[in-house]
Parts: structure tokens; C-alpha cells; sequence
């Protein structure tokens, strides 16, 4: 393992909601190795989104970082000025958004979008931001002629590498994408992802990849991180956490997906359920409600985080039995009986 | 090329809604009670010039064709004799225009660079005691009438603090060579500062509110969170970002104003006795002189389509997205 | 019908049209322009009880001088008297009548017209659609007031004048609204469920489309209120309403006809002028309240 590059330590996000709060972030705790890719993976509302946010610092107006420590080589990320944290936005971590149609102003050029960063940004001149524009365009694989057209004017794969040229243009050391793919039909996320990762091995920057889909992680990432409900429930290399998961929701999350391949690794079962309101969650593990598994002490203590081997964590209480578990849970039966 | 044709076919779409309009208006002046001569035809004209104007829109002809000779005599410019002025009706409504145009425009554009700021301003201040005060009165403001907005401000800056004088557009015996001289005297300034004041509080509501509302909308997109995300200063994103594309509807109602202005213009050029185009229409009804008001009418008339062609026109132009979809 | 069909009985038809029409009374703006509705609205009933004189008529002081151009107070004329000797208060109290009646008749006209023309442009589409909408353009192509003006040229002053104007021209932006609506309505499942059991065109229109868009049109209608009053104002200022009725803008005429201005007569040409302020802003007051339950993104 190479050394660690951003390292987040309990980090709590909360929102005012009314008079009172919610915890969406409840004390998560993950590494970046330099030049990695690290996904952050869970269904809509467990916080991974809310997570990587909090890493750029521009949060919705009701949300907050209530505790924990972001250290990003070196700086306490959360501790830092509001004018040191700007400093370094976008000049060492950049971020690919989810749906590129929105994220760039539709009322300017691609081109002026590129040199907006790359001149106040980046204090470059005239010329040299030029020349910078057409070198990302190569990159990314677009035609240099089209840095005068409008955002509307691509197709969806191409806005999506618009927003990857983007993202690079400052040399970032760190790279969030949130859902950079979710939008494309699965071959143009294929397109996308390659690049992706070429464009990283190339210019070794560290990547966090935020992402619903257990396919992508499969695809592209390094490590995974696994969050359920504002926790992190699993996490560790990608293969150890997909091939030999140990908290039952990455089990379970692992039947509910195809693979990008597209062939499907048997019967595509869902989760019975919902994830619990985080105004009110339950106490012990958050997951128990929906778990086949759970036991009677899983209502009512929160499971600490086991290292079921060197480098691979389930915070679970029967993580010791992952294998017989892992056995049981390929059945479709498991999870219907739950119901 | 799409582009073109969209203008094309609107511009057509525009030109059926001006014939229509006259055609209304022709219909009006001709259903009226009493004797359809008289919308035309002065009594007290000299015989000569009652026959003239007789053959000119034949008069004696049956309604149909009198609609195409009506017709034709438009589409050359020829609106008829005054009845009080006993001059072209076309000639007086072009001598008037330019000073209507002077009041609409100078009050709509205070009325927009104030509305634009405030509404960008309260946008900013959402939430704010300032904005929960400002927002009733701004309703207040479209509440008013215009002309007793009018009538109070006369009675305080002219009648009583003497500033302003009370109506009109220059001094009794004053003299200008040409209409650009009277417009860029300073005299001519004390003149339009009340009329164009009036106007302008009653129009600096729609900007004011469109420009807050499109704002607020602005903020909350994903490129907005993204400039911030960029790290680029607040000034950046909210001038170059979010107000840079809420002011795209509210520049395209500056157009769809200037005829709602026009309207607006009839009872408040009356208040100040402003020598424009609605005033003569009031004029002309009350005297029955039908010629001068159906004039007067259709200037208006063409202004208010011409305007609303101009603000898609402006649509296409300022917003990059449309036309080229 | 069996007896026990009498016990579950349905609320009046007043308690569900106030349900369909879903008043905003927990908008404070809207509760106070409803408010606002009300004074005015007892004002206009009582008016014979509440107004001390006939607002027409000429008044002497007990010399048997003309009263007027009397100051607020004076001669007990709460608000002084006008040139001619009226009764400022009385004429005050008398307007609030005739605004009441032309705005609400025009807001019911405007909101009628607009409605039908949505609800059947919208629902059955085709050329009727087009023909309609057509119509909206060339509508929206008239310049309102100066219609007004021509119109009350060729027929006898009369405050309906305004109404007949309004009912012709501005029913097209209810129109279009009510218009965009249905089309979202119809494209509902509901609607095409009603229609494969074979209930009738009316019949939709009635149970499934109407009930939807009366919000809208009571919005619609609120607005024009306002609108209706202050074009009956600017007309009567103008000179072209009736004379033998007082209303505000009749008022502000006479005031500005008799010099007011120069004389610094506030107390005659402001009063009018703030009843008119008062019961349009409640107009827009209710129609921001509606704003609010109908488009709730538009409020925060």
C-alpha cells in the first residue's frame, strides 16, 4: 500500500432541519492512497454525496461539518480559513458533477467556461490558457474546433468529457466525481470510465468516485467504501470488498446490480425496505431493520468497525461468520423471506 | 437556417394579428350608431373636401369595398383628414410619436436599471426584514394608479415645492430648432422628470420581482454550486453566473413593457398634458374627431406588435440555447 | 332510495365550492387582503346607512352659502367637501360601490370567458385549439385601454363600458393559463381512464377537469378585480365614465378638473386614491397567498 493522501477521521455533516438538525455524515472514517481510485458507494441518501461535498466545502446553505477532521496532505481540510480552503479549490481538488447539462452555464462557451478557471484560476495569460484549452480537448478526445460551441450543442458523453477537461485543467491532486456517469447508457459510461482511469494512471491524481451503482466500483476503483445511512458499513480493496463482502448490505447490494459487463451475475434481487430516517435513526446497527441477519444485539449496540483481514473493514456484529453468511445470502430465498 | 424560418413564421403570425386588429377597428368605426359617413367625414368640411374624402374611401360603395379601399389607403400610409387640426392624420401622429417614445423609453429604462439591481438585491437579502418589508410595497407600487401617482407628485414637487414645472414639454414661446435640440435641453429635463418619474415607479415593480424570482431560481443550479466549487470569487458567480442568466427573461420583458407603457402612457400624458400620442387619443375621442383617434389607435396598436415581435427576437438573441436546438 | 342513503349527507354545495377553491387562509398577506375585501364589501351594502349625505347632492352651510372647498372637519364634513359642495366622505363611501360592482362583475366575466376558452381549447384540441388561440393572439395584439377609450366613444358613458372591454380582451391571459393546465391535466392517467369507461366529453370536463382548475381561475379572477378597477378609474379620469355615478376615478376627475392640486387639496384626490391602492394590493395579497398552495416553489 502506498502512503495515505487524504485521510478522513469521524467526520459528522449535519443539516438544520426546523429548529433541530439531522446527522447525514455520522461519523465516517476512510483513506485515499496517493494516485488511487476510491469508491464511495451506497443507495440515494446514505451521505456519500453529502460526503464529497463537504470535502470542496460548498455545501446546501442548512448544511454544516459538526465534527471529524479532513487531512488532506497534510491540512485539516474542515479546519482550514474559508481563504485558505478557496485557495485550494480547484487547484488540488477538482470535481466531475453528475450531470455536466447543469453544471455548465448554458449561456456561455465551453471555451470561456475553460478559461474562466484556467485565468482566474490558474493566473494564467491569454495565450498560455489557449494553448491549455486545446492540450485538454486532445486529452479528453474532442475536437479543439469545437471549444466554441455551447454546452447544449454536445451529446451527453461528450458534455461529460467536458466536464473531465474541466475538472483536470489546474492539475488537481484530488479528483470527486460525484455520479460522473450515471447519466450515459452503459456503453458511453464504459467510454467514460476508460478515460477516466487512463487520464489518471497518466497524470497520477487520486480520484474519489462517488457512485450508487456496485458495477461501477467493480469497473474502475481501487478500493471501495461501502455507506449505509450515514455510516460507513464495509470497506476495503475492491476485490476483497466485492468478491468476499462481510456486512450483509454490500452482500445484498451486490445482488441488486448487473455487472457493467452486462451480463448479470445470477438472479438481480433487491434489498426488501428502505433506509431509516435519518431525523430518527434506529440505535444499534442502522442497517438491522432490512438485515436477514440480525440478532438480537444488533437492535441495540452499534457495531464496531472489524478488521476481517489486513486492510478490509465490516462494521458488523456477525462479521466473524461473513462466509457462512456469504454463503446463505446468494440465495434469492434469503432476502425474499425477510419480507 | 431554423433559426430564420422560426422569425419568418413569427413575424407572419404577427402581421395576421395587425390585420385582424384593423380590421376590428374598421368594423367599429363602421357598426357604430349613427351615420357611418361621419366617422370620415366632418360635417363641416366644404362641400369639395367632402367629396374628395367621399371618393378617397368610398364612401358611397358597398361595405366590402369599402374595406379594400380602407385597406389600400393604409397600406399607403393614409390615415385621413383631422377633423379638428384639418391636417393628414399621419402627419400629426408622426409629429407626436417621438415625444411618447421619449417618455416610454426614459422611464422604462430607470424603471429597469433600478428594478434589475433591487431585484438582485433582494434576492440576496432573501429572508431578510428588508425584503419582507419591500415586497408589499413593491405590490403597492403596481397597486397605484398611475395617474394619481401622477396627480401627487405634481401637487408636491410642482405645486408646492415649486420644482418641477406642471406639464408640458417646454416653456411658453421657447423654441427649438429641431426635436433633437428640445430633447437635449436641460429645460426640456425639468419637463420629463415627473411624467418619467411617474411611469418609472409604476414600472419598476415587473422587473424588480422577475429579476428576484429568476434569481433565486439561478442560485439553487448545479452551475452556480459548480463556480463556487471552482473556488471563483463571490462577485464572479453571482454577476457573472446567476445574474447573467436571470436577467435573459427579464431583458426580454423590457420589450413586452414598452407596450404595456404605451397603455399606461394615455392617462399620465393627460395628467401632464404631455404632447403625445395617448393624450391625442383622449383628445380626439372627446372632440369625435374619428380619424385622428383611430390614427392614434393604430400607431399604438402597431407598436404594442411590433414590440412583442421584438421581444422574441431579443430571446433568440441573448439566450444561445434557442435557435440553434 | 333507501333511508339510510340520508345520513352520510354530503356537505352543502357553498362548504365544497369553498373547499374546491381552496382559500389561502394561512398566508397572512392573504388573510389580510380577504380582510380588506371584507370592510370594503360591508362598506358597499351599508353605504346608504354609513354615509352621512347623498354624495350627489349640493350642500349649504346653515348662512345658506355654498359649501364648498370645506377643510377635513369643518361644517362636521369628515373629509371636507369638494368644489361643487359634495360630501368628500360620502362620495368616498359611494365609490366603494361601484368599484365592488364593476370589479367583481368584470373579474367574474374575465375568469368565465378565460375558463371556458382554456377548459375547451385545452381538452379538445385540434382546430379548435388553434382557432382559439389565434383569437388570444389578436387579443393580446389590442392595446387595452386605448380600447376602452375608442370603445366608450361609440357607446352611451356607462360604467359597464369597462366591463363589456374587459369580457372582449382580457380574458387571453386567463386563457392561455387555464389552457396550459388542462393540457397537464388531460395527459393524466385519470382523464384516460374516465374516457375508456365511456363516461361522456361533459362529463370529464365537469367531475375531473373543472374541480382542477377553479384555483386557478379564482386567481385569475382576483387579479382582474384589480385591473377592473383601476381601468374604470383611468376611464372615468379620462372623462369617458358615467356621470351620474360617483366612483374614485370620477373623484379624482372632478378634483383635478377643479384645481385641487394647485389649491393643496390632499384630503380630496388622496382618499380615492388610497381605497383604490388598498382593495387592488388586496387583490395581488390573495393572489400571492394562492401562489403559494398552488406553485409552493414559486414562495420560497
Amino acid at each position: 500500500m502506498t502512503e495515505t493522501f487524504l485521510s478522513v477521521r469521524d467526520l459528522k455533516v449535519s443539516y438544520r432541519v426546523g429548529r433541530g438538525s439531522l446527522d447525514a455524515v455520522d461519523g465516517v472514517s476512510f483513506d485515499v492512497p496517493r494516485g488511487s481510485i476510491v469508491g464511495l458507494v451506497g443507495e440515494s441518501g446514505c451521505g456519500k454525496t453529502t460526503v464529497a461535498r463537504a470535502l470542496t466545502r460548498v455545501m446546501a446553505d442548512n448544511a454544516f461539518i459538526s465534527g471529524g477532521r479532513m487531512l488532506f496532505d497534510g491540512r485539516d481540510l474542515a479546519a482550514l480559513s474559508e481563504r485558505d480552503m478557496n485557495a485550494l479549490r480547484w487547484r488540488e481538488i477538482a470535481f466531475i458533477p453528475q450531470s455536466a447539462m447543469n453544471s455548465l452555464d448554458p449561456v456561455y462557451t465551453v471555451e470561456y467556461q475553460l478559461n474562466e478557471v484556467l485565468r482566474l484560476r490558474g493566473g494564467l495569460g491569454r495565450a498560455q490558457a489557449r494553448k491549455r484549452c486545446e492540450e485538454l480537448f486532445e486529452m479528453v478526445g474532442i475536437e479543439v474546433g469545437r471549444l466554441r460551441d455551447y454546452p447544449h450543442q454536445f451529446s451527453g458523453g461528450m458534455r461529460q468529457r467536458v466536464a473531465i477537461a474541466l475538472a483536470l485543467a489546474l492539475n488537481p491532486k484530488l479528483v470527486i466525481a460525484d455520479e460522473p456517469v450515471t447519466a450515459l447508457d452503459v456503453i458511453v459510461q464504459r467510454q467514460i470510465l476508460d478515460q477516466l482511469r487512463d487520464l489518471q494512471r497518466q497524470l497520477g491524481i487520486s480520484v474519489i468516485l462517488v457512485t450508487h451503482d456496485i458495477s461501477v466500483v467493480a469497473y474502475i476503483c481501487d478500493r471501495t467504501v461501502v455507506m449505509y445511512a450515514g455510516h460507513v458499513a464495509e470497506q476495503g480493496t475492491m476485490e476483497a470488498t466485492l468478491t468476499q463482502p462481510s456486512h450483509p448490505y454490500s452482500m445484498g447490494l451486490r445482488n441488486a446490480f448487473p455487472d457493467l459487463q452486462g451480463a448479470a451475475s445470477g438472479v438481480l434481487t433487491p434489498i426488501e425496505g428502505a433506509p431509516p430516517s435519518l431525523a430518527d435513526p434506529p440505535p444499534g446497527c442502522r442497517f438491522a431493520p432490512r438485515c436477514p441477519f440480525s440478532i438480537e444485539v444488533c437492535a441495540s449496540v452499534t457495531p464496531p468497525q472489524v478488521e476481517v483481514e489486513p486492510g478490509h473493514f465490516a462494521a458488523c456484529h456477525r462479521a466473524g461468520e461473513a462466509p457462512a453468511l456469504r454463503e446463505r445470502a446468494r440465495h434469492v430465498s434469503t432476502w425474499m423471506a425477510e419480507a | 437556417m431554423s433559426h430564420l424560418k422560426a422569425a419568418a413564421s413569427r413575424t407572419l403570425q404577427l402581421a395576421l394579428v395587425l390585420w385582424a386588429v384593423v380590421t376590428i377597428l374598421f368594423l367599429m368605426f363602421r357598426l357604430m350608431p349613427g351615420n357611418p359617413l361621419a366617422a370620415y367625414i366632418d360635417p363641416t368640411f366644404t362641400v369639395e373636401q367632402q367629396e374628395a374624402l367621399m371618393a378617397q374611401f368610398g364612401l358611397d360603395r358597398p361595405l366590402w369595398e369599402q374595406y379594400f379601399i380602407y385597406l389600400g389607403n393604409l397600406l399607403q400610409g393614409e390615415l385621413g383628414q383631422s377633423f379638428r387640426y384639418r391636417e393628414p392624420v399621419a402627419e400629426r401622429i408622426l409629429a407626436l410619436l417621438p415625444n411618447t417614445l421619449v417618455l416610454t423609453f426614459s422611464s422604462l429604462i430607470i424603471a429597469y436599471a433600478f428594478g434589475i439591481l433591487a431585484g438582485a438585491y433582494l434576492a440576496w437579502r432573501r429572508g431578510s426584514a428588508v425584503e419582507q418589508a419591500a415586497i408589499p410595497l413593491v405590490l403597492t407600487t403596481r397597486a397605484m394608479p398611475e395617474f394619481w401617482l401622477g396627480m401627487v407628485l405634481l401637487a408636491i414637487f410642482s405645486f408646492w415645492l415649486g420644482w418641477f414645472p406642471a406639464g408640458g414639454t417646454r416653456s411658453a414661446g421657447a423654441e427649438f430648432d429641431s426635436l433633437f435640440a428640445l430633447y437635449t435641453s436641460g429645460e426640456f429635463l425639468t419637463y420629463l422628470a415627473l411624467p418619467a418619474l411617474t411611469l418609472a415607479i409604476y414600472s419598476q415593480g415587473l422587473p424588480l420581482l422577475l429579476m428576484r424570482s429568476n434569481m433565486l431560481d439561478v442560485m439553487k443550479e448545479d452551475f452556480v454550486t459548480m463556480a463556487r466549487i471552482k473556488g471563483l470569487s463571490n462577485w464572479t458567480v453571482v454577476v457573472r453566473h446567476a445574474a447573467r442568466n436571470a436577467l435573459l427573461p427579464v431583458m426580454t420583458s423590457f420589450a413586452i413593457a414598452v407596450g404595456y407603457q404605451l397603455q399606461g402612457n394615455v392617462v399620465v400624458e393627460s395628467v401632464f398634458s404631455w404632447p403625445g400620442l395617448g393624450r391625442e387619443l383622449v383628445n380626439a375621442v372627446s372632440a369625435s374627431d374619428y380619424p385622428l383617434a383611430q390614427g392614434a389607435f393604430l400607431m399604438i396598436a402597431l407598436v404594442v406588435i411590433l414590440m412583442n415581435l421584438v421581444a422574441d427576437m431579443l430571446y433568440t438573441l441573448l439566450d444561445p440555447r434557442v435557435g440553434h436546438a | 332510495m333507501r333511508d339510510g342513503a340520508f345520513t352520510t349527507r354530503r356537505p352543502g354545495l357553498v362548504a365544497r365550492l369553498f373547499g374546491t377553491l381552496r382559500l389561502p387562509l394561512n398566508d397572512p398577506f392573504a388573510v389580510c387582503g380577504l380582510l380588506i375585501y371584507g370592510i370594503f364589501l360591508v362598506t358597499a351594502v351599508f353605504a346608504d346607512q354609513i354615509a352621512p349625505y347623498d354624495p350627489t347632492e349640493i350642500l349649504y352651510t346653515p348662512e345658506y352659502d355654498l359649501a364648498a372647498d370645506l377643510l377635513p372637519g369643518e361644517e362636521g364634513h369628515l373629509l371636507g367637501t369638494t368644489s361643487l359642495g359634495r360630501d368628500i366622505f360620502s362620495q368616498i363611501v359611494y365609490g366603494t360601490r361601484s368599484a365592488l360592482l364593476i370589479g367583481i362583475t368584470a373579474a367574474f366575466m374575465v375568469a368565465l370567458i378565460g375558463s371556458v376558452v382554456g377548459l375547451v381549447s385545452g381538452y379538445f384540441g385540434g382546430w379548435v385549439d388553434a382557432v382559439l388561440m389565434r383569437l388570444a393572439d389578436i387579443a393580446f395584439g389590442i392595446p387595452f385601454l386605448p380600447f376602452v377609450i375608442v370603445l366608450a366613444a361609440f357607446l352611451e358613458p356607462s360604467i359597464w363600458n369597462v366591463v363589456l372591454a374587459m369580457a372582449l380582451v382580457l380574458w387571453r391571459d386567463t386563457g392561455r393559463v387555464i389552457r396550459s393546465q388542462v393540457l397537464t391535466l388531460r395527459s393524466r392517467g385519470y382523464v384516460d381512464a374516465a374516457r375508456v369507461s365511456g363516461s361522456s366529453d361533459l362529463k370529464i370536463i365537469l367531475r375531473h377537469i373543472a374541480p382542477n382548475i377553479l384555483p386557478l381561475s379564482f386567481l385569475y379572477g382576483s387579479i382582474a378585480i384589480g385591473w377592473a378597477i383601476l381601468t374604470e378609474a383611468s376611464i372615468s379620469f379620462l372623462g369617458f365614465g358615467d356621470p351620474q355615478s360617483i366612483s374614485w376615478g370620477y373623484m379624482l376627475q372632478d378634483a383635478f378638473a377643479s384645481q385641487a392640486l394647485a389649491k393643496q387639496a390632499y384630503y380630496w384626490f388622496v382618499p380615492p386614491g388610497i381605497c383604490i391602492i388598498l382593495v387592488v394590493s388586496a387583490g395581488f395579497f390573495i393572489t400571492r397567498g394562492y401562489e403559494n398552495l398552488l406553485f409552493p416553489k414559486l414562495g420560497k
